[in-house]
């Protein structure tokens, strides 16, 4: 589903990705995981187009994608949530997703029609927003939602173009612990029931070791390990590395 | 019922005016609609996209050159101008945009406003075209738009054609995505839009319109200058926009009326124009940081 062949990137002369390869196959749930400043969403960056690698390229169904522009990237079936979820401020959550389905569909540029009168989006609208749990508050501003909602505004809107692969970037992150029961149950229930790929990072292990079919160990720019939850549990160098990091932190 | 009052009490009253106020106060009231079309049609820009176009003169200017040129030079009839008037100054949005409108926000109004002084200083030199800092003069637009009531009507027209294809963008899904690209251009781009062609689309709609009032100024003072370009008359509009409000669809308008009113009630009686214009924006900033439309409240076209 998705290659990623020998990818370099250094911002300054920081190596934040060194030659990293991996796949993600279709219908699996992948998880990339690593310390802060492993370089993951740097990875996702360079997948997305948003940043072109130095060296080595991605390929998406054997389409290349690196070096092309996020927009086009996600034309050719690549749904993203951002680590850092943020929604159209200025809009409501009907309207986020709407638009977002707007946006897959090619009609976003009408001049001549109204948006409130695109009712065809807004059931597709309607049913994502069912989807990701936020039924009741479609009229609801985006300014006024809390993380937790706004992550799933996220997902809804990265689901509109029926992706073949979905990007999550810490869907966890800044939620609290019953919230993050609900996504994982959401993510999993949800995805594994639509078949959609998820390739996703996460700090939190459980869920990790949950949600994961495959993991991808990146760690200062580099792949450290793969395999499935088993296998890298008890991997030698994985526990090494990441115990050097809790001590170097305390 | 009540907005729909007040919206046949402001219609009335615009189609009245000319046969109530007297001909001063008719020949300010065209200024007024001509500051407000270019306004509306700037704030396409600045409040649909975030963007600030310190460059909007350049459009203004090239489309009353066009129109006065081809007046002077091809005798071509008046109203025959419009479309020339609009579609230069679409032309040259679409050029200054092309490469300005993929800038961030602090070099995409520095660019506009060096683009648009770059214009204005060919337009100033080129004697041989343009007349130089001369200007194109005496211009005759014909018996028709020589009288003040059938020039306020075209400027009304225009200016209203404009206003609803303001409120049109606004409502429609190419607005929306164009909000999208204001509040977050990395999620835009993460649904799909490329925000590059919504960016130019809707800069050069916004200079085509602005091609517009330059047309409308020149039937108003049967003449085209360089200071149509210079970078002062795209802080007037600027100015208008922000004292209505560029929040609201009819915050430019509004502005407008007051900026140009204000305007000539002050230069009527003293010489301090600039002093009380640098006071009003103070106190605006100060008080009023929504312009004359937050007053109300509410956000009319939402
Ligand atoms: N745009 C950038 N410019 C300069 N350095 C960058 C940039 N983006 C990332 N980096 C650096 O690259 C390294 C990897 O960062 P990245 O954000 O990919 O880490 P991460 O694995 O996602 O970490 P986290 O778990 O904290 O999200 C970090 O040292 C970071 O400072
Ligand atoms: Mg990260």
């Amino acid at each position: 589903m998705l290659e990623i062949k020998h990818v370099s990137k250094s911002f300054f002369g920081f190596l934040a990705l060194d030659d990293v390869s991996m796949r993600v196959e279709k219908g699996s749930f992948h998880a990339l995981v690593g310390p802060n400043g492993a370089g993951k969403t740097t990875l996702f960056n360079v997948v997305v187009g948003r940043y072109p690698p130095d060296g080595g390229e991605v390929r998406l169904e054997e389409r290349r994608t690196s070096g092309l522009a996020t927009y086009r990237v996600v034309r050719m079936g690549l749904g993203i949530s951002f680590q850092r979820s943020q929604a159209f401020l200025s809009m409501s959550v009907l309207e986020n997703v709407m638009l977002a389905v707007l946006a897959h569909q090619g009609r976003s540029r009408a001049l001549m029609r109204s948006f409130s009168a695109e009712s065809e989006a807004k059931t597709t609208a309607y049913e994502l927003i069912g989807w990701v749990g936020l039924a009741d508050k479609t009229e609801t501003p985006t300014a006024a939602l809390p993380l937790g909602d706004l992550k799933r505004v996220d997902i809804a809107m990265a689901l509109a173009g029926k992706p073949k692969l979905l990007l999550l970037d810490e869907p966890l992150a800044g939620l609290s612990r019953s919230e993050r029961v609900s996504m994982v149950n959401f993510i999993e229930g949800l995805l594994r029931g639509l078949g959609i790929t998820l390739l996703f990072t996460e700090h939190d292990t459980d869920a990790v070791l949950r949600l994961a079919d495959r993991i991808t160990v990146l760690h200062q720019g580099r792949v450290l390990a793969e395999g499935g939850p088993d296998e890298i549990k008890n991997d030698a160098r994985v526990i090494e590395a990441f115990l050097g990091e809790e001590y170097a932190e305390g | 019922m009540k907005a729909r009052g007040w919206l046949y009490l402001i219609a009335a009253t615009l189609l009245a005016a000319p046969w109530v106020l007297p001909g001063y106060a008719l020949e300010v009231a065209i200024q007024v609609l001509i500051l407000a079309l270019f306004a509306t049609a700037f704030n396409l820009v600045f409040a649909e996209t975030g963007l600030l176009s310190f460059g909007h003169a350049a459009f203004f200017g090239v489309g009353a050159y066009t129109s006065a040129l081809l007046m002077q030079r091809a005798s071509w009839p008046y109203l025959l101008t419009l479309p020339a008037a609009v579609g230069t100054a679409a032309a040259l949005a679409l050029l200054i945009g092309f490469f300005s409108v993929r800038t961030s926000r602090i070099y995409f109004t520095m660019l506009t406003l060096a683009f648009a002084q770059l214009v204005w200083a060919v337009v100033h030199k080129w004697y041989a075209f343009t007349g130089g800092d001369n200007g194109v003069t005496g211009l005759q637009p014909g018996q028709l738009w020589s009288d003040p009531h059938a020039l306020y009507y075209l400027a009304l027209l225009l200016t209203v054609v404009t206003f609803l294809l303001a409120v049109r963008l606004h409502l429609a899904p190419f607005g929306y995505a164009l909000r999208a690209i204001r509040d977050n251009q990395a999620r835009a781009e993460a649904v799909g839009l490329s925000p590059f062609g919504y960016l130019l689309a809707a800069f050069t709609l916004s200079g085509a319109l602005a091609g517009a009032a330059g047309f409308l100024q020149v039937a108003w003072q049967r003449s085209a200058f360089p200071d149509f370009l210079y970078w002062t008359k795209s802080a007037e509009v600027i100015i208008a926009t922000i004292l209505g409000g560029a929040q609201s669809i009819l915050g430019p308008s509004l502005g407008s009326l007051v900026f140009v009113e204000l305007g000539a009630f002050v230069q009527s009686h003293t010489e301090y124009w600039p002093l009380v214009l640098g006071l009003v924006l103070l106190g605006l900033v100060l008080f009023l940081p929504r312009g004359l439309a937050g007053l109300g409240g509410a956000r009319a076209g939402d």
